[in-house]
Order: C-alpha cells, then sequence, then structure tokens
C-alpha cells in the first residue's frame, strides 16, 4: 500500500542563516503580495494540489522555503504547477495563490 | 481655374501625409499576414463575403447601428459625424460635378469649393445644393455639440465613464472640434461677402453683412479660410496615430472579418487591424464588473487596446481582466477582446520550456473503455456534491461512463492558456487528447465550462462529441432516458461567463431547470450575465475583491425571490456559496434530487 501523504509531515529543526539566505527576492514577493504573510501553513493548497496529487510537488512547501528565501530548485518546483487554481480556492486565508505561483516563477525564473 | 490659394496648402499637406501613412500601415499589415491568413484572403476575396462586407461597413462604419443599439444618444453622435461628414463630401463632389462638370478638379478644389466659386453661373440646383450642405453642417455640428458634452458630463449621454487619451488623441481631438465650427465660420463670412448660403450659412452671412462692413469681411474671410484649413491639416496628420485610426480601419477589418481571418492565441499581423479599429468609445467601460464594483478604472478593454497599441503595455494590466467577455458583447466594432487580451499575455509571459510536466509520461492509471467519458474537471473535485449528482444522473440514464479524472486527473490547459502560458498548455492538451483516444470515448462530458470551452477550441478531438453535463443532463431528459419529477420550487439560474458567453450555451441549463421546477430570471441574464468575480483569468484581484464582485452578482439572484439559487459552473458554485444568503446548487445536483427512480 502506498503511503497516505497528508501533504505535510515533520520537518526537520532548522534555523534560518541570514549569511547564506538573500532575502531580496522574497521581500520583493512579499511586497507584491503583502498577504502571504497571513498565510498559517495549513497545507490546504498542498492537500487540493492537482499537480501534487501527481508528483512530490509541495506548493505549501515551496512558497514557506521562498519566503524564508530558500531558492534552490523552488523555479523547477513550481514550474509543476498547472495554475488550475484549487489552492485559490480552498485557501483559508483567502490567499491569492494561484497569483503567487505566478509571481514566484516571474522572479525567480533566472535562478 | 487652377484652385489654388495658399491658405490650402495645410490642408495638402495633412491630407498627403495621412494617405501615406495609412498606405504605409495597410500595407505593412497585409504583407505580414500569416500564410494561412493570406490564403483565406485569396480563397474569399471574390465571393458573396465581399458583397455582404460592404453593405456591413454602410451599416458600422456610416450608420454605426450597433452604437445606436447599445445607446441611441451615443449612436446619434457618431452617425451625425461620421454619415454627416460623408454626406458633406459626397454632396461637395456631386456638387462641383454638377457646375463644373466631369472634368479633373483638384482634391481642395471639392474641399473649397464655398471659397473658389463663391457665385456660379448655374442658379437652377444652387438652392438645393446649399440646403443640403448646411443641412448637413448642421447635423455635423450637432455632433461635434454632443461630443464636447460627452466630454465633459459622459453621464448625460447614459455613460458613467468617458476615456482619458494620450497626446495624439488630444491633437487630433481639439483639431476636429475645430473644422466644423471653423468651417461654418468661413462658409458664413464668404455667403456675407458674394451672398448664397441657406438657412444656416446664408442666414449668419446676411446677419454678418448687416453688421460689418465689406473691408472688414475681406481682411476676415482669409485668416478663417486659412484657420480651417490649418484645423483640417492637422487632423489628418495626428489622426493615423491617434483613436481617429478607426475611421479607416473599420473597413479593411470589417472584410477581413468576413473573409474569416480571426486572433488567435498568439499575436499576429491581423491584430494590428482589430486594435487600431477601437474607436475608444468606451463602450467597454461601463459593462466591466471591476469599474462597477471595484473602482478599477485603466484595466479595461479600451485602456488594454489603448496601451498595447501604443506598447505600453504593462503584464498587470492585461492580468487585471476576468476575461467575462462582458465588454466584448457590447463593443459596437465587434473587436475579439479576450482573444487579444490572452495573446498580449501570451507575447508578455509565455516562457516555452521543453522539460516541464515531463512527469506526465505515463501518468494514466485509470481503467476501462466506455461509450462515455466524464472529465469532471479540478474544480468539480472541490464540489463532491455535483459529483455525487453526476454519479447518480449516469447511473438512472443507464449510461456506461468511463471517468477520465476521477484517479488523478491532468488539468484541461485552459488555466494555463489564461495565464499566457501557452506552451505548457499545449502539454496538458497533448496529454487528455492521448488519454481520450487511448480509452475510445465517443463522447465527452465535463461538468466544468472551463474545461469545456478549451476542449471545444484547443483539442482536436474529431470524432467525440464534447458536451457539457447541462447539454448531457437535458438531452437524456428530453429524450426520455432520464425521468425526473417536476416541483413547484422557485429556482434562478446564474449563467456562467465560459458556459454562456463562452461556449453559447444558454437554454440547455434552463430546459433542464424548468424539467424539474419554475425559473426566475435575474435582471442580468444570458449574454449580459454578470460574472461571480472569481475568473481564473484574473490573478490581480484579491479574496476580498472576489468577495464584492460576488456579492453584488448574488444579490441580483436573490431579489428574484427563488429559494436557489442553480450554476453550471463549479467555480461560479464556489464563489456564490460563500455570500449568497439562500442556497447554492449545481445544475446536476439539482436535476439528481428529482430523479424518479421507478419509472425505468
Ligand atoms: S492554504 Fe493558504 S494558509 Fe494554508 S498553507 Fe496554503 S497558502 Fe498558507
Ligand atoms: S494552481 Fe498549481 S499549486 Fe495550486 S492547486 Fe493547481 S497545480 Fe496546485
Ligand atoms: S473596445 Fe470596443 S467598446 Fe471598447 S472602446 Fe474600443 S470600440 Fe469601444
Ligand atoms: S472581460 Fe470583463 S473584466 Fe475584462 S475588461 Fe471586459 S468586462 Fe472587464
Amino acid at each position: 500500500m502506498r503511503s497516505i501523504r497528508f501533504g505535510y509531515g515533520i520537518s526537520k529543526p532548522r534555523a534560518i542563516d541570514i549569511d547564506s539566505n538573500d532575502l531580496r527576492k522574497s521581500n520583493e514577493i512579499l511586497r507584491e503580495m503583502p498577504e502571504l504573510q497571513t498565510c498559517i501553513g495549513c497545507g490546504s493548497c498542498t492537500a487540493s494540489c492537482t499537480a501534487g496529487n501527481l508528483t512530490q510537488f509541495n506548493f505549501r512547501r515551496v512558497h514557506t522555503l521562498v519566503r524564508r528565501g530558500e531558492y534552490m530548485g523552488a523555479y523547477e518546483e513550481m514550474n509543476k504547477c498547472m495554475l488550475c487554481g484549487k489552492c485559490r480556492l480552498v485557501c483559508p486565508r483567502g490567499i491569492n495563490t494561484r497569483g503567487l505561483a505566478m509571481l514566484i516563477k516571474r522572479k525567480l525564473g533566472d535562478f | 481655374m487652377t484652385f489654388f490659394a495658399p491658405f490650402t496648402l495645410p490642408f495638402i499637406i495633412g491630407a498627403a501625409v495621412m494617405a501615406a501613412v495609412l498606405v504605409a500601415k495597410y500595407t505593412l499589415w497585409t504583407i505580414h499576414l500569416p500564410a494561412e491568413d493570406k490564403r483565406l484572403i485569396r480563397r474569399n476575396m471574390f465571393s458573396a463575403k465581399s458583397l455582404a462586407a460592404v453593405w456591413e461597413v454602410v451599416r458600422e462604419s456610416l450608420l454605426h447601428v450597433r452604437i445606436w443599439r447599445v445607446n441611441p444618444m451615443l449612436g446619434y453622435m457618431h452617425s451625425s459625424l461620421a454619415l454627416g461628414w460623408f454626406l458633406l463630401i459626397a454632396i461637395g463632389w456631386i456638387e462641383t460635378v454638377a457646375y463644373l462638370g466631369w472634368g479633373w478638379v483638384p482634391l481642395q478644389g471639392h474641399v473649397f469649393f464655398k471659397y473658389f466659386m463663391p457665385v456660379n453661373g448655374i442658379a437652377e440646383h444652387k438652392a438645393g445644393f446649399e440646403f443640403a450642405m448646411d443641412l448637413m453642417l448642421t447635423v455635423v455640428l450637432s455632433g461635434v455639440a454632443l461630443a464636447w458634452i460627452k466630454r465633459m458630463r459622459s453621464r448625460l449621454m447614459g455613460m458613467r465613464r468617458t476615456t482619458r487619451h494620450v497626446a495624439f488623441d488630444r491633437i487630433a481631438l481639439s483639431a476636429l472640434w475645430f473644422v466644423f465650427p471653423l468651417r461654418y465660420v468661413a462658409e458664413s463670412i464668404t455667403c456675407a461677402i458674394y451672398g448664397g448660403g441657406s438657412f444656416l450659412t446664408g442666414t449668419t452671412g446676411k446677419l454678418l453683412g448687416e453688421h460689418l462692413d465689406s473691408a472688414t469681411l475681406d481682411a476676415l474671410s482669409e485668416p478663417a479660410w486659412w484657420l480651417y484649413s490649418i484645423a483640417l491639416g492637422v487632423f489628418f496628420v495626428a489622426m493615423p496615430f491617434s483613436r481617429y485610426m478607426h475611421i479607416f480601419t473599420e473597413i479593411p477589418l470589417i472584410f477581413l472579418r468576413r473573409y474569416k481571418l480571426a486572433p488567435s492565441v498568439e499575436e499576429k499581423s491581423y491584430d494590428n487591424f482589430e486594435v487600431e479599429a477601437c474607436s475608444r468609445c468606451g463602450i467597454c467601460i461601463d459593462p466591466c464588473q471591476l469599474q462597477a464594483d471595484l473602482g478599477i478604472d485603466d484595466v479595461q478593454s479600451v485602456y488594454f487596446l489603448r496601451d498595447r497599441r501604443y506598447n505600453m503595455l504593462k503584464l498587470a494590466t492585461a492580468n487585471n481582466c476576468l476575461m467575462c467577455g462582458r465588454c466584448q458583447t457590447q463593443c459596437p466594432v465587434g473587436i475579439n477582446l479576450n482573444t487579444l487580451r490572452l495573446n498580449s499575455r501570451a507575447k508578455l509571459r509565455n516562457i516555452p520550456n521543453e522539460g516541464r510536466y515531463g512527469y506526465l509520461a505515463g501518468l494514466d492509471r485509470s481503467t476501462g473503455e466506455g461509450r462515455t467519458g466524464y472529465f469532471a474537471g479540478c474544480m468539480t473535485t472541490l464540489t463532491p456534491r455535483t459529483l455525487a449528482a453526476m454519479n447518480a444522473i449516469f447511473e438512472a440514464a443507464g449510461d456506461d461512463v468511463w471517468r477520465a479524472d476521477s484517479d488523478g486527473g491532468v488539468c484541461c490547459g485552459r488555466p494555463l492558456m489564461l495565464s499566457g502560458e501557452t506552451a505548457a498548455a499545449r502539454k496538458m492538451i497533448d496529454y487528455n487528447t492521448g488519454l481520450f483516444r487511448r480509452h475510445g470515448i465517443t463522447r465527452l462530458v465535463t461538468s466544468c465550462p472551463i474545461c469545456l470551452k478549451v476542449f471545444r477550441e484547443q483539442y482536436d478531438l474529431d470524432g467525440i462529441e464534447v458536451l457539457h453535463h447541462s447539454e448531457y443532463i437535458c438531452r437524456m431528459i428530453e429524450s426520455g432516458r432520464l425521468h425526473v419529477d417536476r416541483s413547484d420550487e422557485l429556482y434562478t439560474y446564474h449563467d456562467p461567463c465560459e458556459l454562456g458567453r463562452g461556449c453559447d450555451i444558454y437554454d440547455e441549463p434552463r430546459r433542464a431547470i424548468e424539467a424539474v421546477g419554475r425559473l426566475a430570471e435575474p435582471e442580468h441574464n444570458r449574454r449580459n450575465s454578470l460574472c461571480c468575480g472569481a475568473s481564473l483569468a484574473n490573478t490581480v484581484i484579491d479574496d476580498k475583491q472576489q468577495r464584492r464582485i460576488a456579492q453584488r452578482m448574488a444579490a441580483e439572484l436573490e431579489a428574484t425571490g427563488a429559494g436557489t439559487i442553480v450554476t453550471a459552473c463549479p467555480l461560479c458554485h464556489k464563489s456564490i456559496e460563500r455570500v449568497a444568503d439562500c442556497g447554492t446548487m449545481d445544475l446536476a445536483e439539482v436535476v439528481a434530487k428529482n430523479i424518479l427512480r421507478d419509472k425505468r
């Protein structure tokens, strides 16, 4: 039996190293979409995700990491998104997640 | 007679510049048309389509029938200017011919005929011509007066907002405002000196003659004709770079459209004809809910086309549109506003990436075959009651159905397309097409109008009939395969944008509802129905704004007094549900609720 993925798991404890995490892009993204600050990390976006249903893509993980300034692989991951818009419908904070998906790709395209 | 006077120079130069620019533009656009479009022109040029186009040019470029339909006041303004001016030129030409015969008269001779021949030998038809010319001048002047009023107070014209302009427009507009009053002044002065003229210029001329001595009149005459000529010249030079480019561009556009040319998901040369045929009449502003409900007033089609034309289009403007199509149904020029917006997005955003969606290969985990394939659509999985209702309906109708996306479906591709990622959308389209073919379906039913539109327009599904579930349900009921009970319950129906304006499906959902209950129509319905605000096409507005749009439209539906709001799109369903006080149901649920099982 395949294990059930709830879209979240227990993460290893981690700290943000300001020396290695360049927050410039993250700040740009937050400036264009300030509502992302209200994300409660509930994982609904990941749970409903069409692409996440087919691959390991985890939208909550990607946007959380991007917000922390960890961009490695984020663009490639984000490119798995089909922009279907389900995540926006389920987000309890009403975050424009579909716009966010496009924004992340636009900002990190050159990474 | 040479028909030359120095004051005609501004006019002659202006007209020459305008003609040169027009010829250059149209030639370049035509040369750059894709081969397919050129083939269409060649194939259709010598057919009845050209005749139909001529007739349409008369109706739309001169009479402006469609504007009359939207707003009679605005219609009068446009046709008085267009038809009035055209008749001034036409009658002027006939007048010259009547007096001078068929010999060649230079352009300025026609235009300034009054100046060159204030008194002429033939008296018989003179009064008639003078009257006709004065009448036309009055009509045009009334149009100009209305244009002034529209600028000052657009509400009087039945419009809430009027368009803001760029520099070239201002120059052309100011010149145009002065052209006809100056002509009136110049002709009146000439009439004052030589007599002639009819109720307008003649009367004014007489008045002037009574109050001014002939030396003053002589001194005024030349400058007045100079000013008239300058106003014309300035207008002609500015015209091809301003909104007035639409005056001529609408004509080739009408022909090309009759030849079946249309914009597509990629920008192409044909788009120029559509973009520059926009008169910036501003009719598209009022229907836009972004304007009416949210006060956003710089993204509407008129501004989008303007920005695109002058190469100052920003992604944020292109993206801030629900693509509800409400403006497109009202546009008197019939511009394909949604498609143009779409291909602008594609131009600004489309990043082909061959490696993308490699994961789609070998994804198909579904099994089974069936005559009918059911593609619920991503959004429908978020409205499980609709899914359950569809299952009940399939079962009751005894249809053998293969579910295309129950076990991890791939998006239809339309959302990517709406965001301008055309190349990426292709991958979804290819994947799903392969899937449908592999399972050998002959009919494809979907519950999502967004999927429906892309299936119909972008997929190559020859041999597979693509139906929205409303069409399917309606057909099942009417062919007697699905037996339903009719109750007295009152429903109201919301036309989803993608289903109604998008796919032209208005009647089937209504027939299905009326098979199970009574139907009350909201104020805006069918082609004029409101958007629910949650459209995938808009990635700019936030949650609160979406909600505000939904509240306004839900209020209209609730005002019908119906107990349940019915819609046929999972996205509309979600967005109405969260703001409406009464119940919200998908069409499938309403029908499934009333299935008569024992009759089968
Ligand atoms: S659904 Fe919304 S609140 Fe929850 S993790 Fe995703 S973005 Fe954050
Ligand atoms: S829009 Fe992208 S991230 Fe959101 S649910 Fe769809 S595939 Fe997932
Ligand atoms: S798009 Fe159509 S309705 Fe809008 S300003 Fe242009 S011509 Fe008028
Ligand atoms: S398509 Fe709808 S949202 Fe977009 S400009 Fe037209 S009316 Fe406004």
